[in-house]
């Protein structure tokens, strides 16, 4: 049976456009949210630019091209007019750097470190799911129950301290910080794939025991059917929708664990990228990462929602 | 009443959330009384006695700036606490009044809350956080602040969701019938019922708001110095983690039993409490 082949894309494409329009004012309320802290908040971007020399004529001059000198509601419209023709502007603090290079190059590591998190939690987190799920109140399946507590519980700079304390300072074998070769992937790895590893075997876990209790499962054991074959082809499969839209939202967990995690190993991404431009009051480069970060959201919540309506039948669209 | 009795149930029932319940009290109990029992102040610099193991005279030791640890433990807790209580009352509040209005009075109103709801709940909430204390100034107002605006949107949205259903319940159609007021069916009938929905998600809300603050401070952007704070503590410790790792495992190993102790509380009153997993 393909379920996929039941929804026609007409519907699939109309449920697009209308969830894609919806997100449109959602942006630009994000955009303004960020406008009006920038402007309530202390620090002017000028003097972070020039630091404290207080000539008033090269300030003037500069706050006038950077066009701050003009109200704010035209500053807001202009802003928008430029993100419309996709211009993100020019970063304040590094004069000359287009903000959409500075947002790509973070915007790389990030999303490689995420990608493997995730993938590492999905390929250690299933088997661990299957194995508790398959034998309830076993000594695997407590394990897997305190792995996962632990893994939402504890901070995640907490595991960082920890696995640099044993894995750097004690043992040796992989480097304080730094980016650039693949040894230097290991740890922020095993940190950002911790959260999502605990929520993939648990929602694992938890799909498969209620799909061992449906009718079919019951019948193809009936049937005869060996366990392997009843645990894999029927039950593991159903339980996929599931594991794979957990999966997929735990990438948003692996992304906003960056702002700490590439704080501790050094990395050059999006969330040392963030710290920075808001320290510096850069305030383009900052609609620039809000804009990312939100629209990535909503796309991984988009793409959830999807996945669940194509994968599973019962789920119809309402148009 | 009954919620009275829920309280009382789940005292007697519960081993984990019991013994969590103790150590949550050693540690509110250390950080409210630790300026009478204490005979170290908490920013009391002793330069010539940095690095120190643990003694008589300090118990936990000393860091690098001399200053006793676990008197600044206890004060780090004091400062979680009281910021993290106070931004989950403050979320709790908002989210109970939008919630209340959105629900209770429908229509524009509730259409124009819940676009504003998308809206915050659009931001990764630490994202938001650091923008807020980042671009404003770590002053535990603003950490508050932050905080608070992070938590209501997800409250107010639960919050109205379940006055929606309640309006349609039986008995507030009865009082309606009986020609009650829509404040005062608001009033008596959907609050009452909707407080302790709210009440459950306030205590399951404390664990993860003390990790965001510990989050903004360990970053630099939260509590600051000569502030105590648990993240800023493990920050600091970070420095000397070859030399002096105590002074980095001490204040990770409160957080982690702080939220961890904090997680079976909520979780077990949640249940407890929450009106449809109740035993009748």
């Amino acid at each position: 049976m393909t379920p996929a082949a039941r929804v026609s894309w007409g519907t699939v494409l109309r449920y697009l456009a209308r969830r894609l329009a919806a997100t449109v004012p959602l942006v630009l309320g994000t955009t303004l949210v960020v406008f009006v802290v920038g402007r309530w908040a202390p620090g002017d971007p000028v003097q972070v630019l020039l630091g404290d020399i207080g000539d008033p004529v090269t300030e003037a001059r500069a706050r006038a091209k950077l066009g701050l000198d003009r109200p704010i509601v035209e500053q807001y419209l202009r802003f928008l007019g430029r993100l419309l023709h996709g211009d993100l502007g020019v970063s304040y603090a590094y004069p000359g750097m287009p903000v959409r290079r500075l947002v790509g190059e973070a915007l790389g590591p990030s999303l490689l470190l995420g990608g493997l998190a995730v993938a590492a939690a999905v390929v250690l987190g299933v088997p661990l799911g299957l194995l508790a799920a398959l034998s309830p109140r076993s000594a695997l399946d407590r394990l897997v129950r305190a792995l996962t507590l632990t893994g939402i519980a504890i901070p995640f700079f907490v595991v960082a301290v920890g696995l640099v304390l044993v894995f750097s300072l004690r043992l040796r074998w992989l480097p304080v910080s730094g980016w650039g070769t693949p040894i230097h992937l290991v740890l922020p790895v095993i940190v950002l794939a911790l959260r999502p590893l605990a929520y993939v075997a648990r929602i694992t876990r938890l799909a498969l025991r209620s799909v061992l209790q449906e009718d079919y499962v019951r019948t193809a054991r009936a049937k005869g059917l060996g366990p392997a074959a009843v645990n894999l082809r029927h039950a593991l499969r159903n339980a996929a929708v599931t594991i794979a839209t957990t999966a997929g939202l735990t990438l948003s967990l692996a992304l906003t664990g960056a702002f700490v995690t590439e704080t501790i190993f050094g990395v050059p991404g999006m969330g040392r990228a963030t710290v920075t431009a808001i320290l510096q009051r850069d305030y383009p480069a900052i609609q620039a990462i809000v804009l990312l970060y939100t629209g990535l959201f909503l796309a991984l919540n988009l793409l959830t929602d999807l996945g669940y309506a194509l994968l599973d039948p019962r789920i119809r669209y309402t148009t | 009443m009954t919620a009275a009795r829920a309280l009382g149930r789940w005292a007697g029932g519960d081993r984990v959330a019991a013994a969590s319940v103790a150590v949550l009290l050693l540690l509110g109990g250390g950080s409210a009384l630790v300026p009478m029992i204490s005979p170290h102040p908490y920013d009391a610099q002793r330069l010539e006695e940095t690095f120190q193991g643990p003694s008589r005279a300090h118990w936990l030791g000393t860091d690098h700036l001399g200053r006793d640890v676990l008197t600044r433990l206890a004060y780090g807790g004091r400062i979680s606490f009281l910021i993290s209580g106070t931004a989950v009352l403050a979320h709790t509040l908002i989210g109970l009044v939008t919630g209340l209005a959105a629900g209770g009075i429908g229509g524009r109103t509730d259409a124009v809350l819940m676009r504003l709801t998308d809206v915050f709940l659009a931001f990764p909430p630490l994202l938001f956080l650091i923008l807020v204390t980042g671009l404003l100034g770590p002053r535990i107002p603003y950490i508050v602040l932050a905080l608070s605006l992070v938590g209501w949107a997800g409250m107010a949205r639960q919050l109205r969701a379940e006055a929606l259903g309640l309006r349609a319940r039986d008995f507030v159609v009865a009082a309606r019938a009986l020609g009650a007021t829509s404040s005062r069916i608001l009033g008596r009938h959907v609050l009452a019922n909707v407080v302790t929905l709210a009440a459950v998600r306030a205590s399951l809300d404390v664990g993860p708001v003390i990790l965001s603050e510990s989050t903004l401070s360990f970053l630099g952007i939260g509590v600051q110095p000569p502030l105590p704070s648990w993240g800023l503590m493990i920050a600091d410790g970070f420095a000397h983690l070859r030399t002096h790792p105590r002074l980095t495992l001490y204040p990770s190993a409160v957080l982690s039993v702080a939220i961890l102790v904090l997680t079976f509380v909520g979780e077990s009153l949640a249940e407890a409490l929450d009106p449809r997993t109740r035993p009748r």
